[in-house]
């Protein structure tokens, strides 16, 4: 049976996955290194040991990620986007719409029943509303990031806070800091800035159908919730968060 | 958008809101301290309207009608132009047309409503204009591309050249919404008579379009009688103007605001030559009796907002002057460029003056007011030329005795982001210490109000200035 | 070719240089509305101003605030570090809001770094409508704007002189013409990069080198046969202003698409539409030069420059729309989504982007993009 596989290269992390009649039979998720080609060297041993395999045995591989370029035992590249809509569209079935809020950008995509990406957003300004502004105020807050979803439900009054500009928010949080605004108050402003700016790139692309989440941010429930509720379409809601699995899914 | 915000229209939200708090202090004492315990989310906006006594009624009701004109305009056969404040509504009226001002309509919902305008704002953004477009037009735009807002019949802006994101705004308006448009150019001078003349050309053709729209000729008699209006208005703002050089000022910070947010509503109809009546009335009193207009009765400082004012959310900033005793000697919005007015004075050819004697002085008349409101006015052309911004804000900054001078916008502003750091260093050059706010206006979300507030105290401070 | 790459990559290009040393001023221009046929009549080069080679922006920061589109940052930049020394005058006009307040920002960083404003420093105020006063006050403009280069330059400039430049100019419109003749076949034998390079290359060499090394180019492309598009996309490049060849090569280096036209302001639109060369000339340069523009900063007429983009599209047999707009222009990036919006209903993709200029350029978030929009159509 045909064994094929993805490689995704990332600035921060990589991940490699291996497919045998459309199931996963191994995958790896490791830290970056600062060669794309050794990461994604890396990434592949470990998901061939997972799943029993040898490198000979795989026939076909697509690399994405940022150093897609860089993977010389791939066969095809592919972006990101394309492979979020098919991998998508392989986890749910039904879905017709994707987001992704990774540790450095945030895309929403629309795809067809095949998982091609038609309409996709992509935010265009810096770090708010990606991951690394949950980082920011996650850290300023001295807690895991983790932690900061749940605080959401606990919130009794949430704060507004400058949201367009990270390094701005990371003051108005050490100011309600110091003023002894109750953490889960700040927590549950600071999720609600992030689901203020996912919505307005979902909203963007008319999402219809399910919606498939995707991408660390995707574990914050904080963050899911309110944007749920904030968006008349959002339906049977994300699906399981999942970390980002690279490649095409699927035998070629 | 949230599902919540679609529940209501925004300017049925609003105009309702407004009307019912004008109508309560009509009621007693103890009925105003009643209904504060239903409205905890506007008590503080209410309480600062309130405790500016006639005014601040007036104020309110004088609002309260814009939304009720624009809610029963087509009822009574009006079409609604969309336009900015730096178009002069008169015309519109004389014309049987309801403006809807987007400046306006954004403002007041950061003033008065405690969740911001910040859903409309992204609303834009979702189909597709850029977020980095001015906050000060997206909120009104938000609220009528979504169609929680009546329907707009046409489109009109004076700002091309002026203010390039502004018109910008409009023109998406009017391609989304599939509606004439008509936008007013201005030369990058003014004063001299090629400029004048073209104001005239231009202002002509705006006359052909809106005839084209509504199907009606300029009845002349009609704009004579709101230009008389406009005179009575300019008489009652010059005496503001008189006012405001006094030391300490009579004025109250709020009464700035009354004073523009009034002429770019209301311009030329009695609403708001009562509203500056009773403005007057209460600054000549308190003249009278030798008291600030500042609630505190000390007036610490003077300042001269050399653009906009801030105006979110629950009247934070006007507030703030109160607590700090800030005497605010207006802003770039606050002044009509009446050829009555003292500040003209050293600026040739900067004001406009009224003729009624015929149609084409009428014309020529509106036409040179028009170019005269803010932005359009001193916005237009290089900074530091003559009748533009510096000399503008050094004549005003000077003759009000200001202390310092501030200038407050919006990211979107590229007209003035495009120069501000070398006009503060000419400010600071003649003498005024100069403070540039990195906020938006009209929505905290760039800068939070704890922040904004907390550089204003860092600047007073670092300048000795309080 | 090389010669179009050196102009289009080189703010000093040997070109403009050898211009130079030969003794004959040059002047540089913002924006497409000052008609370069004025300078050649009185033996000036004109030289679209541009913001290539930029490599820091702390003059541009310095004068400029943090809310601006980059290129007339970059304008600024360039010439706080002098690259700009060889202008011997500079016409500002008001295209948009940021780059019209390059000339306060280039004449007040002139009182910090010396010797950096060239003499004649002039502001040409354009309208930003073309109908009745707009035409008559642009071509007032144009009349001073003689004037002023008359006496400033001790010049004569007759209207002999500024009809024959006119046909001059006209000549390389023709070719690059041509050249978007060819871009439309089925087999396209030229890379957008460098048809975009040649297009950008007339704005600021000498027009009579300009049209001898296109008539010569152009011949050339003529009797290529091989096809550069077989197997790739066929892509339109729209949007904000753009003088970089980096970004056209951005898309076609990835080995998917060829760009078969373009709607930009250094492009084809304002360098390949000719003048009439018979009648007033100045009112043959106002017409154009005004009345041609198809700028959203002419307020109010999408409809017509959609209608020119969808005879671009159908004249390229572009299969797809690309749609950059730099960060803070407020006018290419609104519109980019109307167009989106008008395109993809017609069953066009569109791929819109919004991205930095100049040294900040992040590539690879934009070739990410680039490459899933190429996947996707």
């Amino acid at each position: 049976m045909t064994i094929v596989a993805g490689c995704d290269v990332g600035s921060l992390t990589s991940k490699a996955v291996i497919f045998q009649n459309n199931r996963i039979i191994g995958s790896s998720i490791i830290k970056s290194k600062p060669r794309p080609g050794d990461s994604a060297e890396a990434a592949f041993a470990e998901a061939l040991a997972a799943a029993g395999v040898a490198a000979e045995q795989v026939e076909y591989c697509i690399g994405t990620g940022y150093g897609r370029e860089k993977i010389a035992f791939v066969n095809e590249v592919v972006s990101e986007i394309t492979c979020h809509g098919k991998g998508a569209r392989w986890m749910l079935p039904t879905a017709e719409t994707v987001i992704d809020i990774g540790g450095q950008d945030c895309k929403t995509m629309k795809i067809d029943k095949n998982g091609n990406v038609g309409k996709f957003a992509a935010n265009d300004k810096c770090a708010s509303g990606t991951g690394r502004f949950l980082e920011v105020m996650a850290k300023v807050l001295n807690i895991g990031i983790h932690e900061l979803g749940g605080l959401s439900q606990k919130a009794r009054n949430p704060v507004t806070l400058a949201s367009t500009c990270t390094v701005w928010a990371q003051a108005d949080i050490i100011k309600f800091i110091n003023s002894g605004v109750p953490l889960e108050d700040i927590g549950a402003g600071i999720n609600a800035a992030m689901a203020a700016r996912v919505a307005i790139l979902v909203n963007a692309v008319k999402p219809e159908g399910d919606i498939f989440m995707t991408g660390g941010v995707a574990k914050n429930i904080g963050v899911v919730e309110l944007w749920k509720n904030s968006s008349a379409n959002a339906s049977s809601g994300p699906g399981k968060p999942i970390p980002k699995s690279p490649g095409r899914w699927g035998p070629r | 958008m949230r599902p919540e915000i679609r529940e209501y229209r925004y300017d049925w939200l609003m105009g309702s809101t407004l009307k019912a708090a004008a109508a309560v202090p009509s009621g007693s004492k103890k009925e105003t301290e009643q209904t504060y315990r239903y409205i905890p989310n506007y008590q503080k906006v209410a309480k600062t309207f309130y405790s500016a006594g006639e005014p601040g009624v007036l104020a309110l009701k004088l609002l309260a009608t814009y939304f009720e004109n624009i809610l029963t305009a087509h009822d009574q056969g009006k079409p609604i132009a969309a336009t900015t404040f730096c178009n002069s509504p008169v015309l519109l009226y004389a014309m049987d047309v309801v403006p809807a001002t987007f400046e306006i309509l954004t403002a007041l919902g950061g003033v008065l409503w405690k969740r911001g305008m910040f859903d409309y704002m992204d609303f834009c953004c979702e189909i597709g204009m850029t977020e980095t477009s001015c906050s000060s037009q997206r909120g009104a735009m938000g609220a009528v591309l979504s169609g929680l807002f009546e329907s707009i019949d046409f489109v009109v802006c004076d700002t091309p050249g002026v203010c390039d994101t502004n018109a910008n705004a409009f023109a998406f308006v009017s391609e989304y919404l599939n509606k004439p448009f008509f936008q007013l150019n201005y030369p990058s001078s003014i004063g001299d008579d090629r400029s004048q003349n073209y104001h005239v050309d231009d202002y002509k053709a705006m006359i052909r379009f809106i005839e084209t729209q509504t199907g009606k000729k300029l009845d002349y008699a009609r704009l004579a009688e709101s230009l008389t209006e406009v005179d009575r208005q300019d008489a009652l703002i010059a005496d503001l103007e008189d006012m405001l050089l006094l030391k300490p000022m009579p004025l109250p910070p709020l009464f700035s605001l009354a004073l523009y947010c009034g002429r770019f509503c209301f311009s030329g109809h009695p609403e708001y030559t009562r509203l500056l009546e009773s403005l007057v009335r209460s600054a000549r009193q308190r003249v009278a009796d030798g008291v600030p207009g500042l609630k505190s009765g000390k007036e610490n400082l003077r300042v001269f907002m050399s653009y906009i004012d801030h105006y979110t959310v629950d009247m934070n900033f006007y507030n703030y002057l109160e607590e700090r005793g800030i005497a605010l000697t207006g802003s770039i919005l606050t002044r009509n460029f009446r050829d009555n007015n003292k500040y003209t004075a050293d600026m040739p050819g900067s004001s406009y003056s009224i003729d009624l004697s015929s149609p084409e002085a009428m014309l020529n008349t509106v036409a040179q007011m028009n170019a005269r409101l803010p932005m359009v006015r001193s916005i237009r052309g290089p900074y530091d030329r003559p009748g533009m911004w510096l000399e503008e804000s050094l004549a005003l900054a000077k003759i009000t005795q200001a202390d310092c001078v501030i200038y407050n916008g919006t990211p979107g502003c590229r007209n003035t982001w495009g120069m501000v750091k070398p006009f503060a260093r000419d400010m600071e050059r003649y003498g005024f210490p100069t403070h540039i706010m990195y906020d938006d206006a009209f929505d905290d979300r760039v800068e939070s109000w704890s922040n904004t507030r907390e550089r204003l105290d860092e600047f007073f401070h670092i300048r000795g200035l309080l | 070719m090389q010669v179009f790459h050196d102009a289009a990559t080189q703010v000093q290009c040997p070109s403009i240089m050898d211009w130079k040393q030969s003794g004959r001023p040059v002047v540089g221009y913002t924006c497409s509305y000052t008609p370069g046929e004025i300078f050649h009549a009185a033996d000036i080069l004109p030289v679209r101003l541009r913001g290539i080679e930029t490599d820091g922006m702390e003059v541009g920061d310095t004068y400029f605030g943090p809310f601006i589109c980059s290129f007339p940052k970059c304008i600024l930049q360039l010439a706080g570090k002098g690259k700009f020394s060889f202008l011997d005058g500079a016409i500002i006009t008001p295209g948009c809001d940021g780059m019209r307040r390059l000339d306060e920002c280039w004449r007040k960083a002139g009182e910090d770094f010396k010797g950096i404003v060239p003499d004649y420093f002039y502001y040409f105020d354009v309208p930003h409508k073309s109908e009745d006063h707009g035409m008559s006050w642009y071509l007032d403009e144009i009349k001073a704007l003689i004037e002023g280069v008359e006496r400033h330059f001790q010049v004569n400039i007759t209207m002999d002189k500024i009809s024959a430049a006119i046909c001059e100019f006209n000549k390389g419109r023709r070719l690059l013409g041509e050249i978007e003749d060819l871009r439309a076949k089925d087999d396209v034998v030229v890379s957008g990069t460098d048809v975009f390079a040649a297009t950008v290359a007339g704005t600021v060499m000498p027009r009579e080198e300009y049209t001898e090394a296109l008539t010569v180019w152009v011949a050339e492309l003529k009797k290529r046969t091989t096809s550069l598009s077989r197997g790739k996309k066929r892509v339109l490049l729209i949007g904000s202003v753009s003088d970089e060849i980096d970004l056209f090569q951005l898309i076609e280096d990835t080995g998917k698409a060829i760009i078969v036209g373009e709607n930009l302001c250094f492009g084809i639109r304002y360098e390949g539409c000719e003048i009439p060369e018979t009648g007033d000339p100045l009112a043959a340069l106002a017409s154009h030069y005004l009345g041609s523009s198809a700028c959203p900063r002419m307020f109010g007429k999408y409809k017509e420059r959609l209608q020119l983009l969808k005879e671009r599209i159908t004249k390229s047999k572009a299969e797809g729309v690309i749609m950059q707009n730099i960060r803070f222009c407020d006018l290419h990036g609104a519109e980019n989504a109307l167009f989106e919006r008008d395109l993809e209903a017609m069953g066009i993709p569109c791929l819109r982007v919004e991205r930095e200029y100049g040294p900040h350029i992040d590539a690879g978030r934009m070739k990410l993009r680039i490459a899933a929009f190429l996947e996707r159509i």
